[in-house]
């Protein structure tokens, strides 16, 4: 039997680190150029198997602690998934026509039409958040290490309900709510799942968050006053000639300003944020530490730009690769893990896959 | 006898075993001395992992067997062979499924580019009627109407078709240059492509197109294939599949613009109206479109309808020298259907 099973995280690695990324470009070029050829010989359809292997070959090369994880979703199940959700909607596409002839009507039936609308929609909607708790399930329901599993028991319906009214707030208190929002949902996510026979904790707020949200709207409330002030002064100035020419240079600036300046806001808003919420989440005695900064993130992003100019769009391949290294590089845990108390999940593996998140086109984190 | 490692599936304790094959079976032994067989129809290889295979046990969740990579020379007929690219390609290898797929491809969308033209003549037209409904209903109170004017396009729809009085042509005052073909026998004439024209003769050349559109259900056969096709490919095919849905519609709708300007011509010829004015109303969109610049000429190679020039040269010479045209319209009728809009005592 193994001796060592409480392994102190320290002593694993000399930098402490918990997670490391071994996979290499030149072992993923191949699994990503036969992916895009057989994607596109099959019309797309093999994107499900594509998806698998890419997954497949990036968790086995992400190393936890002392032994590397494992991806056992299959094609099969992703596509399976996709088509149960696809059947699922053609109803919901059937009540979107219904509707819309509805419409065509006397006022009763515009009515009746709208209403109907109304419900195909705040149904779609809630069906967002169920998809998005559901797509985390399956993640970890297939994610492997030591031969233990992840997953959870919880469907996501009440999970689509918190979603719904906490995505409302934020939209009506003109997305002040934002950090607060996102944390909280975060939270209701990750509070469902497990991982052997541990829960997850998550208790994420939006301390230290809030700061940088509000960057973004003093930036935008900024530029506009900057250039209102600016082009009212202009107009009491009267001047004779180039006043047009000064207006349309400081309108160009104001957009700079606006797109350089938000996106970059943005950035270092959800750089904070991943680090909140991984240093608020934690499982039996360990805890995640996120530790990509903003800079990191823009580098990320520009590396990408970069990529793709340069291979004239053959880098695109790499973005899901890079994307999912820099997570695993900037990832960390604290704490101990006693492995010979960690068992086997008792969480039934479900079978819809990411199907609903597939169809809605979102992420799982 | 093979060093290796494994997991049981229960708990996370990696377990140092010795693997070693018998007949058709491993059997694991582990440090204690127990020791279990697996047969080999219940393994499957994993993945390579340092210096290891690993392979599952089918029905046991979280098993997972290390197996030196050096141990295939003596284990090597009992281990499963390695995963790759899924089960069916695997078992036929790379490029023989790729050419497979390549043909099954190929097949689906020949059907999918002729079987909507197929299909169209048999769909019913009160089906169709459906599907324009709710676009008619949103163009409501923009339609211009005056007596004059829906008389004098009434006849040159006249004569342009025999069955004039199955369709209902509109002109509905928005600013663009264009007209189109809806479901349900609709025909929109757009304001501002009245107002441009420099005689009837241009608007009977675009009026006779879509009236083509119409006659050959082209409408029907776009939405047949939107709504099957279309539908699926781009839904199941994800990125990929939509790529695709763009590229075959654009496609099929240039061979059906093709097919409606030679029947427009043909209609043109036997209403004895010049193809002239269609010709230079082609020439001066082709003139917007070069001011739009160079992008147009390599846009026109994706875009949905053959390229201008290309569609005032196929018009202009099938005038023929010495057939006496007249104008289908007298300049007071034309001017009536010019101001249809302006005039209409509705919309003042």
């Amino acid at each position: 039997m193994d001796a060592k099973t409480t392994q102190p995280l320290g002593e694993e690695s000399a930098r402490g680190e918990a997670f490391a990324f071994t996979g290499t470009w030149q072992e993923f070029l191949p699994i990503a150029l036969t992916n895009l050829l057989l994607t596109i010989v099959t019309l797309g359809i093999y994107r499900f198997w594509a998806k698998a292997r890419e997954r497949q070959y990036l968790w086995s090369r992400t190393r936890m602690i002392d032994d590397h994880l494992e991806w056992t979703g299959t094609g099969k199940e992703m596509f399976l998934g996709f088509l149960m959700v696809f059947l699922a909607l053609i109803p919901v596409i059937c009540l979107i026509f219904l509707a819309s002839y509805l419409f065509t009507g006397n006022t009763l039936a515009k009515i009746l039409g709208g209403l109907l609308m109304l419900a195909v929609y705040g149904g779609l909607f809630y069906m967002t958040g169920v998809a998005s708790l559901r797509a985390l399930r399956y993640r970890l329901s297939r994610s492997y290490w030591h031969g233990i599993r992840g997953g959870s028991d919880d469907g996501g319906w009440r999970y689509g309900l918190e979603y719904m009214w906490r995505t409302l707030a934020m939209f009506f208190s003109l997305f002040l709510a934002t950090p607060w929002a996102q944390t909280r949902l975060w939270n209701a996510r990750f509070n469902k799942m497990s991982f052997g026979q541990h829960r997850f904790h998550a208790e994420a707020d939006a301390q230290g968050l809030m700061k940088r949200w509000l960057i973004i709207y003093g930036i935008i409330i900024g530029a506009f006053v900057v250039f209102f002030a600016a082009a009212a002064s202009m107009n009491g100035v009267r001047a004779p000639s180039g006043g047009g020419a000064a207006l349309a240079l400081l309108a160009i600036g104001m957009f700079i300003v606006l797109y350089i300046g938000v996106p970059l806001a943005l950035l270092a808003y959800y750089a904070a944020y991943y680090r909140r919420v991984a240093e608020t989440t934690g499982i039996a005695g360990l805890r995640f530490r996120f530790h990509a900064r903003t800079m990191d993130w823009l580098l990320l992003l520009l590396g990408h730009f970069g990529l793709i100019i340069i291979t004239l769009g053959v880098g695109a391949l790499f973005i899901g690769y890079r994307n999912y290294s820099f997570a695993v590089r900037h990832l960390d845990l604290e704490g101990d893990v006693d492995i010979a108390r960690l068992t086997q999940s008792s969480t039934r593996a479900p079978t819809d896959a990411e199907g609903l998140a597939d169809a809605f086109d979102i992420g799982a984190i | 006898m093979e060093r290796g490692w494994l997991y049981d599936g229960t708990s996370a304790v990696r377990h140092e075993v010795e693997v070693a094959g018998a007949g058709e079976s491993l059997i694991v032994r582990y440090a204690d001395g127990d020791s279990s067989e697996v047969p080999r129809a219940k393994l499957f290889h994993v993945d390579g992992r340092g210096d290891f295979e690993v392979f599952g046990h089918v029905g046991v969740d979280g098993w997972r067997l290390g197996v030196p990579k050096a141990a295939s020379a003596t284990l090597g007929p009992i281990l499963p062979p390695r995963r790759r690219y899924g089960r069916w390609i695997d078992r036929i290898g790379l490029w023989k499924a790729v050419a497979g797929a390549v043909a099954v491809s190929a097949a689906l969308i020949f059907v999918a580019t002729r079987f909507p033209a197929w299909v169209a003549p048999f769909v019913p037209k009160s089906w169709e009627a459906g599907f324009g409904a709710p676009i008619m209903a949103g163009l409501e109170g923009r339609f211009c109407n005056t007596a004059q004017g829906r008389a004098a396009l009434s006849k040159l729809t006249a004569t342009l078709t025999p069955r004039a009085g199955e369709l209902d042509v509109q002109v509905v005052d928005i600013g663009i240059v264009n007209a189109a073909a809806l479901p349900g026998d609709h025909i929109l004439i757009f304001e501002e492509l009245l107002t441009r024209a420099d005689g009837p003769e241009e608007l009977a050349g675009v009026l006779a197109h879509e009236i083509a559109h119409i006659e050959n259900r082209h409408v029907t056969a776009a939405m047949v294939r939107q709504l099957t096709f279309g539908l699926f490919v781009s839904l199941v095919g994800g990125g990929t599949g939509a790529n695709l849905e763009t590229f075959l519609q654009s496609r099929y709708s240039r061979g059906a613009e093709s097919e409606a300007d030679e029947d427009a011509i043909r209609a043109l010829q036997r209403a004895r109206i010049s193809p002239l004015g269609a010709a230079a109303f082609f020439a001066k969109v082709g003139r917007e479109e070069a001011r739009m610049g160079a992008l147009g000429r390599g846009l026109s190679y994706i875009s949905t309808h053959p390229a201008p020039l290309e569609r005032e040269r196929r018009f202009r010479a099938s005038a023929e020298a010495g057939t006496a045209y007249k104008p289908p319209l007298d300049p007071e009728e034309w001017r009536a259907l010019q101001r249809i809009c302006r005039d209409d005592p509705a919309r003042r």
